[in-house]
C-alpha cells in the first residue's frame, strides 16, 4: 500500500525540515497527555475552591491595594444605601500547585486543558474519520461510474459547499441539539489504574469515571467536511479508472466493488491521508468555535473554557489565554505533520477547510 | 489619537442606516414601513438621518424653548435589547425597563417599593362587590396629545386579562384574579376580580401599562411593536431594532418633566463589555455588573458601583414527584452540602443574600425566625444514607447568563454535592428559552429533575411566589404538599395578621421540607458614571425620570 | 466557449444549488424539536388560541404545501415574519447585510495587502529571516481560532492599553454615505475615522486567518514559478530581476493563488458570524446566532439563505472573473 519510495520521501522530509520534527513532537505530546489524562492531570478538572478563585499563573503574582466592599455573613453591607468598603491589600500568589492558575471557580486551568485536549482530539479523528468515510465512499463511486450518478452527487457536494462550514454547523446544532451525547467510561479510572498511580505519586484521587462524547457535534462537522474527501477521491477515482490495470481488472471480470477497493483505493490512499491530516487541525477549530458559542454538551472543552474567561478580560486574562495557547499548540503541530506529509507525498493538494 | 468614548455617542443617533436598509428592504420586497420612525410629536428631526449633526451632543429639536431644563443625555446599556415596543407583549425585565418610561400603570412604586398614585389618583374596593374602583387623574395626555379617558384603561386591563381582546397577552397572570375592566365614567375604571384577590392593588402598582385604545385598534400587531404612545415621561424618538431605543424628554408630562432630556437605550451581552464601555465614557449606567469587576470600576475616576438587593431569588428546584428527590431527606441533605455563604461570598463577591425560605426578607408573608441552612457535609452524607439513595448520580441544569453568575453558582453547588462520598453531581448547561419551554408546559413530568432558576417578583408579595413555585398547581411548580396548599388557601382568602401568620408558616414548612436548595437573593449591582446622580431600586426596574445630573 | 455562454451556464448551476440550499434550510426547521408556535404564546393560552396562531402561520398545511409556500415567497423577497418580533425578516437581514459586508470587504483588504507582499518578501528572501518570520507567522496564523485571537486583542489592545473600543459598531458605512450626500462633509469625515477606529480589530482578527493563508500561498506558488525555466530564461535573456519577479512571476503567481482565495471566501464568511459575536457587531452572522438561541426560525432562514446565496453569487463572479483573466483556460 505505501511504497518504499513513498516511505523514503517522508523520511527525506523529516531530516531535512526540523519544523516536521517539532509537528510530530507537538501531536505525539499532545495524544498521550489527553489518553493518559487521568494520571497526568494534576486535579480533577472539576474539583473548585472558591476561595482560591481567579488565582494566576506561575511567573504572575498580583498584590493589589484596593477598596474592598466588607463582608457579613458573605454579603456585603450597605450603610445608608451605599456600599461599605475598606482598603486592603489583596495578594494572589501562583503557587506550584496550579502551575496555569485557575478559573472562576478556582478550578485548575492545567487540568482542565490536559482534559479539553480529550474533547478536541476525540472530535477531531472520530470526526474526521466520519467525513473520510463518507467522503470517499460518496467521491470513489462519483468518480468511477461518472454519468448521472457523478451528477446528482456531486450536485449535493456543491450545495453542501454552498454554506460556510461554520455557518452550516450551527444551523445543525441549533437544530439537532445535543441530541447525541455519549458518556465513554474511562478505562484507566474504571480499573482502579489511575487511583493506584495517583495515591502512589501524592496526586489528589477522584478523578472523572467517564469522558462525555458530543456526538452531535461529530455527526454535524462530519456532515460539513465530507464534501472535500469527496472531491479528492473522486479526482482520483477520475484519472484511476483510466488506468490499464483496472481496464484489465473489469475485463477479467472483477466486480466494481473488488475493483475500486482493491485497485482504486490504495492508490487514492495518499492524497486523502494528507488532507485527513489537514483537516483535523480544521475540525479541530470548528469544533472550537462551535464550544465557544455554546452549542456543545462536553463539560470540558476548550472553546467553551474561553468563552467562560471572556468575562474575566480585565481580571484574570491567563482563564481565557490558555485554552487558546493549547489550541494553537495543537493545530499548528497538526498542520506542520500536515505540511511534512504533503512535501513528501504530493504536492498538489490543496483545499485547506478552515474556520 | 484616541478619539473620546464620546465620539461613539455622537453617531448612535445617525438613523442614516436604517434609510439606506429600509430603500434596500424594498428592492427586497415587502411593503411595510422602515422600522425607523419618528414619533407624531413632528420631532423635525427628519426621515433620513438627519437627527442630529453630532459634535455638540444633542439637538434641540424636542424640547424647545424650555429654558428651565437643559440637556442631560443619558445612556443605559443592558443585557439585552427588547424583543418589541408593545408593553403587553414581553416578559423580561429588560423590556420592562424600556417601557416604564413611555408607558405608566394606574399605581407606581417609589424607590423604596412602596405604592403611589400614577395614573389612578385613588383606590377601592367596591362594598358588596368582587370588584375595585380606580379614580383616575384628569389633564392627563398621550404623548399624540390625546387625552387619558377611562375607556383607555379599561381597554388595556381587558388586552391584558383577556385572550379575545386585541391578542393573547403572557402578561395575563401578572393580573392574576382580574377578570376584566369597564368604565363607570369618563374618570372611574371598575376592575371585575376572582374572588376575594388580597392582592390586587400590588399587582396594579407594578403592572398593566395604559394604552391608548383608538391608538392601538387602529394599527397592527407588529405596527405596535415599532412605536410608543403612552402617558410617561419620555416619548419614542427613533428606534433601531435590536441596536437602540432612543427617547426624548415629553414636556407635557402630568408631573413635571425629567431632568434628563435624552434617553438611550443600548444593549451587550457580555458583562465584560458593558464594563469597558462604562469605562470609556460611552455609556452612563450598566446592569449586571460581575464581582470580579466591582472594583475596576470603583477605583475608576468616572464612575462606580452602586447596588441593592432586588425582588429576585435564585433557587435549584427539585422535582418532588421523582427519586431521589422524592426523598425529603435526601433533599435536606444537599442543602446541608453546600457551604452558601462561601458563594455568595466568592462567586457572588458578598453581592447576594443566603435564603432559607421561599420568601425574600422585604417580602410580605417572610418569616423572621428561619434561618438559611448550615454548611454541614457530615449531616448531609448521613442524610443521604438515611435517605436510601446513596450512591447516586445526579445532574442539575442550568441556564448560562442569564442571572448573575449562574452557571458559576450551578458549578458550585454541583461541586459541594459531588464532593459528598455517597453522591456524584454534575451540571448541564442549557439554553434559558427551551429551558423554560420545559418548565412552562403545565406538566412536571416534562420538567428536568433538577434546575436552576431564578424568579423576580416586583410585588413583594410572597403569597405570589410561593403560589406559582410551589403549590401543586402553581405554573412552575416541582412540589405538591397538601398542608401548604392550604396554608396558600388560607392566606388567599384572610387579610392582615391571619394572613400574615398562614404565609410565615408556609415559609416555614418550606424551609422544613426543602423542595429547594435554596440558594441567594439576587442583589441589582449597576455601574453608574459620575456624571448621573441616582440610586438604585430594589425592583430591577431603573428610572431615568428619577435621575438628575451630578453636581 | 463565450462569455454569455458560460456565465449562463453557472448562473444556472447557481440558480439549482440556491434551490438546494433552500430545500435544505427547509428541511433544518422541520426536523426542528419544539414547537413554534409556543414561541409566540405564553403556556396558558386556550386551546383554541394556539389552533388559531398555528394556522396563521401555516403550519397546519401539509408539508409539500408549506415547502411551495416558502420556496415561490423567495424570489419576491419574502422571507417570512420573524417569530419574536412580528416584523419582516427581510427588513432584519437587509439592515444587517451592511455591516457584515463592511467586516468581510475590511478583512480581505487587510489580508490582501499585507499578505501579498508579505509572500514575495519571504520567496524571494528564501531561508533568511524575513521569510522565516513570515513562515512562522503564517503558520500560526492558521492554526489560531479566530475568537481566541479576537478576545486576546480585546484584552490587550482595547482593556490594557486603550487604544480601541472593545466591541459593537458607532456608525455604518451607509450613515456615511447619508452624510456625503447631504454635504455633510466635515461630519462624514468624522464618522469615517470613528468607522475607522471601530472597524479595526474585528477586521485583524478576521482577516488574520486569510492573510495567513495568503501568505502561504504567495510564497509557495512564487517559490514554484521562481523554479521554472521560463524564469532562468528570462534572466539569461538579461532582462532586469524586478521586472523578472513582478511582471511575470507574480502575475502567474497570482493567478492559482486568487483561486483558492476565491475558494476559501466561504471560510470569511464563516469566520465573520464568529468575529460579530465576539465584538457584538450587529451583523447577520449575529442575527443567525441570536436568531438560533431564540428558536426563531424564519429568521434562521433568512439568513441563512442570504448567507448562502450570497457566497453563491460571490463564488460565480469569481469563477468568472478567474477565467476570464488566466489567458491559459478558456471559458470551458
Amino acid at each position: 500500500m505505501i511504497a518504499p519510495r513513498t516511505i523514503r520521501s517522508l523520511k527525506r522530509g523529516l531530516n531535512r525540515n526540523v519544523l516536521a520534527k517539532v509537528g510530530i513532537v507537538v501531536v505525539v505530546v499532545v495524544l498521550l497527555v489527553a489518553v493518559f489524562a487521568p494520571l497526568v492531570a494534576p486535579h480533577k478538572p472539576s474539583t473548585q475552591n472558591l476561595e482560591n478563585a481567579r488565582s494566576p499563573p506561575l511567573g504572575f503574582t498580583k498584590a493589589t491595594t484596593e477598596e474592598v466592599p466588607v463582608q457579613d455573613n458573605g454579603s456585603v453591607v450597605f450603610e445608608d444605601g451605599q456600599i461599605v468598603t475598606e482598603n486592603r491589600t489583596v495578594y494572589e500568589n501562583a503557587t506550584m500547585d496550579h502551575p496555569l492558575g485557575t478559573d472562576g471557580n478556582g478550578r485548575d486551568i492545567l487540568s482542565r486543558l490536559i482534559y479539553g485536549a480529550r474533547v478536541s482530539l476525540l472530535v477531531g479523528f472520530l470526526g474526521t474519520g466520519l467525513a473520510m468515510l463518507v467522503g470517499v465512499a460518496v467521491g470513489l463511486v462519483a468518480g468511477f461510474y461518472r454519468g448521472k450518478v457523478d451528477d446528482v452527487l456531486m450536485r449535493s457536494a456543491d450545495v453542501m459547499l454552498a454554506f460556510p462550514s461554520i455557518v452550516l454547523a450551527i444551523a445543525l446544532i441549533g437544530v439537532l441539539g445535543d441530541a447525541l451525547e455519549q458518556s465513554i467510561p474511562d478505562p484507566f479510572v474504571q480499573s482502579g489504574l489511575a487511583e493506584a498511580f495517583r495515591s502512589a505519586v501524592g496526586l489528589p484521587t477522584g478523578m472523572p469515571e467517564s469522558t462525555v462524547v458530543p456526538g452531535t457535534i461529530i455527526i454535524v462537522v462530519a456532515l460539513v467536511n465530507w464534501v472535500w474527501f469527496a472531491r479528492v477521491a473522486r479526482g482520483e477515482a477520475l484519472s484511476l479508472r483510466e488506468q490499464s490495470y483496472v481496464k484489465a481488472a473489469r475485463a477479467l471480470g472483477a466486480s466494481d466493488g473488488t475493483i475500486l477497493l482493491r485497485h482504486v483505493l490504495p492508490n487514492a490512499i495518499t492524497p486523502i491521508l494528507v488532507l485527513g491530516t489537514i483537516q483535523i487541525a480544521a475540525i479541530i477549530l470548528l469544533e472550537s468555535a462551535l464550544s465557544f458559542l455554546g452549542f456543545s454538551s462536553a463539560n470540558v472543552s476548550w472553546g467553551f473554557d474561553i468563552a467562560l474567561g471572556r468575562q474575566y478580560q480585565s481580571t484574570a486574562w491567563w482563564i481565557a489565554a490558555m485554552p487558546g495557547l493549547a489550541i494553537v499548540i495543537t493545530v499548528v503541530g497538526l498542520n506542520l505533520v500536515g505540511d511534512w506529509l504533503r512535501d513528501a507525498l504530493d504536492p498538489g493538494i490543496e483545499g485547506e477547510g478552515g474556520v | 489619537m484616541l478619539e473620546d468614548g464620546t465620539s461613539r455617542r455622537r453617531f448612535l443617533k445617525h438613523a442614516g442606516a436604517a434609510a439606506v436598509a429600509a430603500s434596500l428592504a424594498g428592492c427586497l420586497g415587502g411593503d411595510e414601513e422602515p422600522t425607523d420612525t419618528d414619533t407624531d410629536t413632528g420631532d423635525g428631526g427628519g426621515d433620513d438621518g438627519d437627527g442630529g449633526d453630532g459634535g455638540d451632543g444633542g439637538d434641540g429639536d424636542g424640547g424647545d424653548g424650555d429654558d428651565e431644563l437643559g440637556e442631560f443625555e443619558v445612556t443605559i446599556t443592558q443585557g439585552n435589547m427588547p424583543s418589541g415596543l408593545d408593553p403587553h407583549d414581553h416578559r423580561e425585565t429588560p423590556t420592562d425597563v424600556v417601557m416604564l418610561h413611555a408607558y405608566e400603570g394606574l399605581i407606581t412604586r417609589d424607590a423604596e417599593g412602596s405604592a403611589q398614585p400614577a395614573l389612578a389618583t385613588d383606590w377601592s374596593r367596591v362594598d358588596g362587590e368582587q370588584a375595585a374602583d380606580f379614580q383616575l387623574r384628569e389633564d392627563v395626555t398621550f404623548h399624540n396629545g390625546d387625552t387619558f379617558v377611562a375607556e383607555d384603561a379599561a381597554y388595556s386591563i381587558n388586552r391584558i386579562v383577556d385572550e379575545n381582546v386585541g391578542f393573547a397577552s403572557p402578561q395575563s397572570d401578572q393580573l392574576a384574579g382580574v377578570s376584566g375592566a369597564s368604565a363607570v365614567d369618563e374618570t372611574t375604571v371598575r376592575v371585575e376580580l376572582d374572588g376575594l384577590n388580597p392582592i390586587v392593588f400590588s399587582e396594579f402598582a407594578t403592572y398593566c401599562d395604559i394604552m391608548q385604545q383608538s391608538w392601538v385598534e387602529d394599527r397592527s400587531k407588529s405596527e405596535i411593536g415599532q412605536e410608543m404612545n403612552g402617558t410617561g415621561p419620555f416619548q419614542l424618538d427613533t428606534y433601531t431594532q435590536d441596536e437602540q431605543v432612543v427617547l426624548t424628554r415629553y414636556e407635557d408630562y402630568w408631573n413635571d418633566p425629567a431632568e434628563v432630556s435624552e434617553l438611550t437605550f443600548r444593549a451587550a451581552a457580555e458583562s465584560s463589555t458593558r464594563v469597558n464601555q462604562l469605562l470609556q465614557g460611552e455609556t452612563d449606567i450598566i446592569v449586571n455588573v460581575p464581582p470580579q469587576e466591582v472594583n475596576r470600576i470603583n477605583n475608576n475616576d468616572g464612575a462606580s458601583v452602586s447596588a441593592a438587593p432586588s425582588t429576585r431569588i435564585l433557587y435549584n428546584a427539585m422535582r418532588y414527584d421523582i427519586e431521589p428527590f422524592s426523598s425529603t431527606q435526601f433533599r435536606q441533605a444537599m442543602n446541608y452540602a453546600i457551604d452558601l455563604e462561601s458563594i455568595v461570598s466568592n462567586v457572588l463577591g458578598g453581592f447576594g443574600a443566603q435564603t432559607g425560605q421561599p420568601t425574600l426578607p422585604e417580602f410580605v408573608g417572610h418569616n423572621p425566625d428561619v434561618d438559611p441552612y448550615a454548611y454541614d457535609p457530615e449531616e448531609a452524607e448521613r442524610l443521604v444514607e438515611e435517605s436510601g439513595h446513596a450512591g447516586v448520580e445526579i445532574e442539575l441544569n442550568t441556564p448560562v447568563g442569564r442571572y448573575l453568575k449562574d452557571l458559576e453558582i450551578a458549578q458550585a453547588v454541583a461541586g459541594y454535592i459531588d464532593e459528598l462520598p455517597n453522591v456524584t453531581a454534575s451540571v448541564n448547561q442549557r439554553d434559558f428559552g427551551s429551558l423554560v419551554d420545559e418548565l412552562l408546559t403545565g406538566n412536571i413530568e416534562d420538567k428536568p429533575p433538577w434546575y436552576l432558576i431564578g424568579w423576580g417578583e416586583a410585588t413583594f408579595e410572597g403569597a405570589l411566589v410561593m403560589t406559582a413555585l410551589l403549590s401543586t398547581n402553581g405554573a412552575l411548580t416541582s412540589w405538591s404538599n397538601e398542608e401548604f396548599d392550604s396554608l396558600l388557601e388560607t392566606a388567599a382568602n384572610s387579610t392582615d395578621d391571619e394572613r400574615l401568620s398562614a404565609l410565615q408558616d408556609a415559609n416555614a414548612l418550606a424551609h422544613e421540607e426543602a423542595p429547594w436548595i435554596f440558594l441567594n437573593q439576587q442583589f441589582s449591582v449597576y455601574g453608574v458614571s459620575d456624571r448621573v446622580q441616582w440610586e438604585p431600586r430594589s425592583d430591577e426596574r431603573i428610572d431615568a425620570y428619577a435621575m438628575s445630573p451630578s453636581e | 466557449m463565450s462569455l454569455a455562454r458560460f456565465l449562463t451556464k453557472r448562473l444556472l448551476q447557481g440558480g439549482f444549488v440556491v434551490w438546494g440550499v433552500v430545500t435544505v434550510v427547509f428541511g433544518l426547521r422541520v426536523i426542528a424539536p419544539g414547537d413554534p408556535a409556543n414561541v409566540l404564546l405564553p403556556p396558558d393560552v386556550g386551546p383554541e388560541v394556539r389552533q388559531q396562531v398555528i394556522a396563521d402561520l401555516g403550519l397546519d398545511q401539509p408539508l409539500h404545501v408549506q415547502y411551495w409556500e416558502f420556496v415561490s415567497g423567495i424570489p419576491t423577497g419574502d422571507l417570512g415574519t420573524s417569530l419574536t418580533t412580528g416584523t419582516l425578516v427581510s427588513h432584519r437581514v437587509a439592515r444587517s447585510v451592511p455591516a457584515t459586508l463592511e467586516l468581510a470587504v475590511a478583512a480581505t483588504m487587510v489580508a490582501v495587502v499585507i499578505a501579498i507582499p508579505l509572500g514575495v518578501v519571504s520567496a524571494t528572501n528564501r531561508h533568511e529571516a524575513p521569510d522565516y518570520g513570515a513562515t512562522l507567522f503564517s503558520l500560526v496564523g492558521i492554526s489560531t481560532p479566530n475568537f481566541w485571537l479576537g478576545v486576546m486583542l480585546i484584552i490587550i489592545l482595547s482593556v490594557q492599553l486603550n487604544l480601541f473600543p472593545t466591541s459593537q459598531r458607532a456608525i455604518g458605512i451607509p450613515a456615511i454615505f447619508d452624510l456625503l450626500v447631504s454635504a455633510k462633509f466635515a461630519t462624514a469625515a468624522d464618522g469615517f475615522t470613528t468607522w475607522l477606529w471601530y472597524i479595526t480589530l474585528p477586521a485583524i482578527t478576521l482577516g488574520t486567518y486569510f492573510t495567513a493563508l495568503i501568505t502561504r500561498l504567495t510564497r509557495s506558488g512564487m517559490l514554484d514559478e521562481l523554479g521554472k525555466t521560463y524564469v532562468r530564461a528570462s534572466r539569461a535573456k538579461g532582462l532586469p530581476e524586478s521586472l523578472v519577479r513582478y511582471k511575470h512571476v507574480l502575475r502567474n503567481t497570482l493567478i492559482p493563488v486568487i483561486t483558492v482565495v476565491g475558494l476559501q471566501l466561504g471560510t470569511l464568511i464563516g469566520g465573520a458570524v464568529i468575529t460579530e459575536f465576539v465584538f457584538d457587531w450587529p451583523g447577520l452572522g449575529q442575527v443567525l446566532i441570536n436568531s438560533i438561541n431564540a428558536r426563531d426560525w424564519p429568521m434562521v432562514q433568512g439568513s441563512l439563505i442570504v448567507i448562502s446565496v450570497g457566497f453563491v453569487v460571490v463564488n460565480i463572479v469569481v469563477d468568472t472573473l478567474y477565467t476570464y483573466v488566466n489567458p491559459r483556460v478558456g471559458f470551458d
